[in-house]
């Protein structure tokens, strides 16, 4: 077996880092830190909020990390953990502002990559959903949980998952088609998803 | 039959359609269109890529870690790939980093003592220091696999199955320790490696008797 971090397994890297080993620490980080932050920046809707989100994500899954038995994947574990530690941060704040399509027209007026365009529109279309709504369609559109796994994370029934759901879906189809008459209005590329 | 709206057309992008909601879609361009427009928007939400963290998110990270003690550098030894070694040899390791600038590292480098220069301590910048510790530290990577190999070569990693041997080997290395912390006697690194190294050998001599009495 060799020893030199780069040749490590994952399994080895988890149980340095349980340790403390820096370096363990840093490649977990490097390897998994996009999708951490990725789930929160979503579930936070916030560029400042998702950033202690996800360092608080991260402490916590550091501080676990010697709980951690290898049952699960580690990269299903993090997120999971992730999650909890975005939508408990959210509930203690509780004076999140409504964002009811505030950007619109900067997303509209300013097209670049067709990609990135489609993306910042789905993404600002996210944020601009009401709060339980939007927890629900990222956790089931965008993180594939399913009903089940929803109402664990969020303490609802799968039948309230699933009426969030199709609300959610239908209030961003209408948020989107909103963006569509924004964009045309001036003159920029309109998107139909 | 009217038309479906939103909520409907949302939970059929999950869901088969009743017969009645599927012969409206066959005849409703309208339905059609905002069923299809749903399914690419719930596809267009599942490929959505991951996000790359702010610069500066690791820093921020590091030091909460750190001040929680959560994360520690791993020590010279654990650098070079002792981490499964026994402590004892840790502690012989350590020693000959001690004892490569003294003689003894030097006959366990198998070098000629001619050879060995002075390590060049120009320390009137900080680069000059930072060279000097990089010199020094490469020195100290070549003693310890020198004695890795020695140890290989010599049953070394056998010692912890012979008992006897083991305890010559800590012994050994327990007078050498002595000879070095009566050079400096208040140094704590030292007294460290001498405590570490007669704790080893008094484990190592009580699997000695042990084994004793087992012959009887």
């Amino acid at each position: 077996m060799k020893t030199n971090s780069i040749n490590l397994t994952d399994h080895q890297i988890i149980r340095l880092a349980a340790d403390g080993d820096a370096r363990a620490i840093r490649s977990l980080y490097d390897r998994y830190s996009p999708r951490v932050y990725a789930v929160v920046r979503r579930i936070a809707g916030d560029d400042d909020l998702a950033e202690d989100y996800a360092q608080e994500a991260w402490i916590r899954a550091i501080r676990a990390l010697p709980t951690f038995r290898g049952d699960a994947r580690f990269s299903t574990w993090l997120h999971r953990i992730a999650v909890n530690a975005a939508l408990q941060a959210l509930r203690k704040a509780e004076t999140r502002e409504k964002r009811e399509a505030p950007v619109v027209a900067d997303i509209a007026i300013a097209p670049a990559a067709s990609d990135s365009l489609l993306q910042k529109r789905l993404e600002g279309a996210l944020d601009g959903l009401p709060e339980g709504m939007r927890r629900v369609l990222i956790l089931h559109d965008v993180e594939g949980y399913t009903h089940e796994e929803i109402g664990d994370v969020l303490g609802v029934t799968a039948g309230t998952s699933k009426s969030q759901l199709f609300k959610a879906r239908a209030k961003m189809r209408v948020m989107l088609a909103g963006l569509d008459g924004a964009a045309q209005e001036h003159g920029a590329e309109a998107w139909s998803i | 039959m009217e038309h479906l709206n939103a909520e409907h057309l949302a939970r059929l992008v999950d869901e088969q359609p009743t017969p009645e909601e599927a012969d409206h879609l066959s005849t409703c361009k309208a339905c059609s269109d905002k069923s299809d427009a749903l399914r690419s928007q719930t596809e267009a939400l599942r490929a959505l890529p991951v996000m790359v963290p702010p610069q500066g998110d690791w820093h921020v990270l590091e030091a909460q870690l750190r001040s929680e003690g959560l994360m520690k550098d791993p020590g010279l030894v654990q650098r070079l790939g002792f981490v499964r070694t026994p402590g004892w040899m840790k502690t012989a390791a350590a020693l000959v980093l001690f004892l490569s600038g003294t003689g003894t590292g030097v006959a366990l480098t198998h070098a000629d003592p001619g050879t060995i220069e002075p390590v060049a301590m120009d320390f009137a910048n900080v680069e000059g220091a930072a060279s000097a510790v990089l010199v020094a530290e490469q020195e100290y990577v070549t003693a310890v696999s020198r004695y890795r190999e020695i140890l290989a070569a010599g049953g070394g990693d056998n010692y912890g199955g012979d008992p006897v041997s083991r305890f010559a080997a800590l012994e050994h290395l327990v007078m050498v320790s002595q000879a070095a912390v009566r050079q400096a006697p208040g140094d704590p690194f030292l007294n460290g490696m001498l405590a570490s190294a007669m704790a080893e050998r008094d484990v190592a001599a009580r699997m000695v008797s042990s084994k004793r009495d087992n012959w009887f």
